[in-house]
C-alpha cells in the first residue's frame, strides 16, 4: 500500500475554500467588460447629474437689472437686497429710457429701473410678476427709509448680529439629506439588480457548464454559495464606496450641496444598507437561479424577486415625499423592502433608532432563514440538470 | 487499496445499485464496464460525494472516503465541466488550489500539466475557444493537476480520436506506475482489455464479473479449443472423451473440453486425420465475456 507522498499538500479549511471561491469571483468579474462598462456609466452618470445641478442652479440665482439714473447707493442696495434673496444681482447702467426699453425687450436685462431716486420711479419688465419686482421694490423701500431717517437726523447704530441656535436640523438640510438618501436608494436598487444578476448568472454558468460537479467534489454547496456571494458582495461594496466617494467629492467640488455631517451620515447609512440588502437579494437570486440550467430560463425564476425590488423602489420614491405615511412606516420594517424605504425615512428624520434596529433585526432574521432553507434548495438543485426544478423537488433531492 | 463495499442506491422506486463491491489496488488500472444505465456513474458519484449511498461505503487505505480524502482524488465527471470563459492556465491553477495546493505550487502544476498534455500554447486561451478534443485534455489536466493519490474517471476516452486515446492512455499508465489506483469506466471494451489489469462488469446493480481479464476468461466460458485440420472428416473429434463439438465447418472445429479432458488426446486425434494447420486455446474477447456476463447474470463469476 504505497500511496504517493503528498507532503506539501494540506487540505483547506472551509474558510480557505470560501476565500478561494470569492477570489475567483472577484478576479473574473473585475476583468469582465460588462462590469467595467456599467461601473464607468454609473460614475459618468453621477458626475453628469452634478454638472447638470450646477448649470440649473447657476441659471436661477443671477439676475441682471438695468438702471437709468440713480447713484452708487442704489446699485449697492440692489445687490444687498439680491444677496438676501439668494440672487446675485448685476447692475447695468443704461443711458436713457429708450435704451432701457430696448434692453428689456432684447432680454439683455430682466428689468430696468427708471429714476430710482425721484418721486415716481418706474420699473420696466417684459411681463409683470417676476422676481425682479420684489427685489427692486424692497430695495427702494430700504433706500427710502434710510434717506428719510438721515433727513430727520437719526443716527443709526449698526444692527446687532443674530446668533442662530438650531433646535432641530434645518428643514433645508433635511430635504437635502432626503434627496441624497433617495439618490442612494436609486443606486442600491440598481446595484441589487446588477449584482443579483451577477450571482444568478454565475450559478447558472456553473450549472450549465457542469463544472459544478468538479467543484462539489472538493467542497460543500454552502461553501460555494458563500464564496460566490461574499466575493461579488465585496466587489459590490467596493463599487458602491467608489461611487459614494466620487459623489461626495464631486458634490463638494461643484458646490452642489453644503455638506453638513448629516449628509455623510446618510451616505454611510446607505452603504450599510447595501450590505444587508445585498446579502438578502444575492441569496434569493442564487437560490432561484439554481433551479434552472440555462441562462435563457433565468428571467422566469428571477422575476418575482425583481418585482419586490421595483415595489421597494417605488415606495421609497413615495416615502421621500411623505416620510411619515403609514405605507412608508410599515414597509420600512418588511424584509426586502426595508433596505430601500428605511434609509429615506432615516434621512428625513422620521425613524427612531429602535425602529431602525427592528428593521435590521427582521432583515437579519430573514437572511438567516433564506440561507438555511435556500442553502438546502441550492444543494439539491445543483446537480439536477434539465428543465426547471420545482422548489419541492430541489428540497427532496437534497436528501438524496 | 480503494474499496467499494456493498453500495446500495435507489432513486425513488428505481433501485440502481444493489450491493456493488470491488477493490482496486495501488498502481492498478481498473476498467469499469456495464451497459448504459447500469449504475457506473452513480457508483463514481457516490465515491466523490455527489450522491449519497443508501448503504455501503467507499474506503481508501482502510479509511472511509470523506472530504479530506476526496481532495486527494482526481475526478473527471461524465458530463464534462469547465468554466467556459476562464483561461486554461488560470482554470487549472484554480482547480489545483481547490485541491489544496498553495498559489505558487498550483501555478507550477498548471504550467506543467498544460505542457505535458500538449496545451502549452493554449494556456492563455479561454476554454470555450478550444476544440472539443483540447477541452477534453484540459478536463484531464484538471483531474491530474493536483497530483492526486487516486484517479476516478467517468468515460475519459469518449469523444477522443485514436491519437488522443493513445496520449490519454499513456498519461494514465504513467499514473499507475506512480502507484496511483486508476478507475475508469468505458464502453470501448477493446481499450479496457488492452489497458486494464482488472475489470469489473456491472449489470443490474451488481458486479457480475470482476478480476483480471485472464481470470474472467478462464472462469466465464469454460475452455474452448480451436483446431483447423483441413482434411478431417466431420465428427472426427466426437469420439475423444470429455469433448463437446461447439461448431464444425470444413475442417475448422471449435471444441469445448470438460475439466480433466486431455488436449493432447485431441491433438493426436486431429493428427490422425492428416495435416493440422491450427491448434490453440481460443481466447474469448472481452466483448464476448461482457455479453455473456450481462445477458446471464445467474452465472456470477469470481
Amino acid at each position: 500500500m504505497t500511496a504517493p507522498a503528498s507532503t506539501d499538500i494540506k487540505p483547506h479549511s472551509p474558510t480557505q475554500l470560501v476565500r478561494l471561491v470569492a477570489g475567483r469571483e472577484v478576479s473574473t468579474r473585475i476583468r469582465d467588460k460588462g462590469f467595467l462598462i456599467s461601473s464607468a456609466v454609473l460614475i459618468v452618470l453621477i458626475i453628469g447629474l452634478m454638472v447638470f445641478q450646477v448649470i440649473i442652479g447657476g441659471g436661477e440665482s443671477t439676475s441682471r437689472i438695468g438702471l437709468v439714473g440713480g447713484d452708487q447707493a442704489v446699485e449697492q442696495v440692489l445687490q444687498q437686497q439680491g444677496r438676501a434673496l439668494d440672487t446675485e444681482v448685476t447692475v447695468v447702467q443704461l443711458a436713457d429710457e429708450d435704451a432701457a426699453r430696448t434692453a428689456v425687450a432684447e432680454e439683455d436685462v430682466e428689468a430696468a429701473l427708471l429714476d430710482p431716486t425721484g418721486s415716481r420711479p418706474e420699473l420696466l419688465v417684459q411681463t409683470a410678476g417676476g422676481s425682479a419686482e420684489d427685489l427692486v421694490q424692497s430695495a427702494l423701500a430700504a433706500l427710502s427709509v434710510a434717506d428719510q431717517l438721515s433727513e430727520a437726523g437719526v443716527q443709526l447704530d449698526p444692527a446687532p448680529e443674530v446668533d442662530v441656535v438650531a433646535l432641530e436640523g434645518a428643514e433645508d438640510d433635511r430635504s437635502q439629506a432626503t434627496i441624497v438618501a433617495l439618490l442612494g436608494v436609486g443606486l442600491l436598487y440598481f446595484l441589487f439588480i446588477l449584482f443579483g444578476q451577477f450571482v444568478a448568472q454565475g450559478v447558472v454558468e456553473e450549472k450549465s457548464s457542469r463544472v459544478v460537479e468538479l467543484l462539489l467534489a472538493t467542497m460543500r454547496p454552502w461553501q460555494l454559495l458563500a464564496g460566490k456571494i461574499i466575493g461579488l458582495g465585496a466587489l459590490g461594496l467596493l463599487q458602491t464606496a467608489v461611487i459614494a466617494v466620487v459623489g461626495v467629492a464631486g458634490a463638494l467640488a461643484f458646490d452642489v450641496i453644503d455638506l453638513p455631517g448629516q449628509l455623510i451620515g446618510t451616505v454611510l447609512n446607505v452603504l450599510a444598507w447595501f450590505v444587508i440588502g445585498y446579502a438578502f437579494y444575492a441569496a434569493v437570486f442564487a437560490v432561484a437561479a439554481s433551479l434552472v440550467s440555462r441562462q435563457e430560463d433565468l428571467g422566469s425564476v428571477l422575476t418575482p424577486t425583481t418585482i419586490l425590488l421595483v415595489v421597494g423602489f417605488v415606495i421609497a420614491l413615495q416615502a421621500a415625499q411623505d416620510p411619515g405615511s403609514t405605507l412608508a412606516t410599515v414597509t420600512s420594517y418588511v424584509p426586502g423592502l426595508s433596505p430601500m424605504v428605511m434609509p429615506v425615512r432615516q434621512a428625513a428624520g422620521e425613524a427612531a433608532w429602535w425602529e431602525v434596529g427592528l428593521a435590521v433585526l427582521l432583515m437579519v432574521l430573514a437572511i438567516a432563514v433564506i440561507v438555511r432553507i435556500g442553502g438546502r434548495i441550492y444543494a439539491g438543485a445543483l446537480l439536477r440538470t434539465g428543465g426547471r426544478l420545482k422548489l419541492r423537488e430541489a428540497l427532496a433531492a437534497e436528501k438524496a | 487499496m480503494l474499496e467499494f463495499d456493498g453500495l446500495y442506491k435507489a432513486y425513488g422506486s428505481n433501485q440502481v445499485l444493489e450491493g456493488v463491491s470491488f477493490a482496486v489496488a495501488p498502481g492498478q488500472m481498473f476498467g469499469f464496464c456495464g451497459s448504459n444505465g447500469a449504475g457506473k456513474t452513480t457508483t463514481m458519484r457516490i465515491a466523490m460525494g455527489l450522491a449519497r449511498a443508501d448503504a455501503g461505503e467507499v474506503r481508501w487505505s482502510g479509511r472511509p472516503v470523506d472530504e479530506i480524502v476526496r481532495r486527494r482524488i482526481g475526478y473527471m465527471p461524465e458530463e464534462r465541466g469547465l468554466y467556459p470563459k476562464m483561461k486554461v492556465g488560470e482554470q487549472l491553477s484554480y482547480f489545483a488550489r481547490l485541491h489544496g495546493l498553495d498559489a505558487r505550487a498550483a501555478g507550477r502544476a498548471a504550467e506543467h500539466w498544460a505542457e505535458r498534455l500538449g496545451l502549452g500554447e493554449r494556456r492563455g486561451d479561454r476554454v470555450e475557444k478550444l476544440s472539443l478534443g483540447n477541452q477534453q485534455r484540459v478536463q484531464l489536466a484538471a483531474a491530474l493537476v493536483s497530483e492526486p493519490d487516486v484517479l476516478i474517471l467517468d468515460e475519459p476516452f469518449s469523444g477522443l480520436d485514436p491519437v488522443g486515446v493513445d496520449s490519454l492512455a499513456e498519461a494514465l499508465l504513467e499514473q499507475c506506475r506512480r502507484g496511483v489506483p486508476v478507475v475508469f469506466s468505458s464502453h470501448q471494451l477493446d481499450l479496457v482489455e488492452r489497458l486494464c489489469d482488472a475489470v469489473g462488469i456491472l449489470a443490474r446493480g451488481k458486479i457480475v464479473a470482476s478480476g483480471t481479464v485472464d481470470e474472467l476468461r478462464s472462469a466465464a466460458t469454460g475452455r474452448q479449443l480451436r483446431v483447423v485440420a483441413p482434411d478431417a472428416p466431420n465428427g472426427w473429434a466426437a469420439a475423444v472423451p470429455g469433448v463437446r463439438v461447439v461448431s464444425e465447418q470444413r475442417g475448422d472445429t471449435v471444441l469445448e473440453l470438460a475439466p480433466g479432458a486431455d488436449d493432447q488426446q485431441v491433438l493426436a486425434a486431429a493428427l490422425a486425420t492428416g495435416r493440422v494447420a491450427h491448434f490453440a486455446w481460443r481466447e474469448p474477447t472481452l466483448v464476448e465475456l461482457f455479453r455473456h456476463a450481462v445477458t446471464d447474470t445467474r452465472e456470477v463469476a469470481a
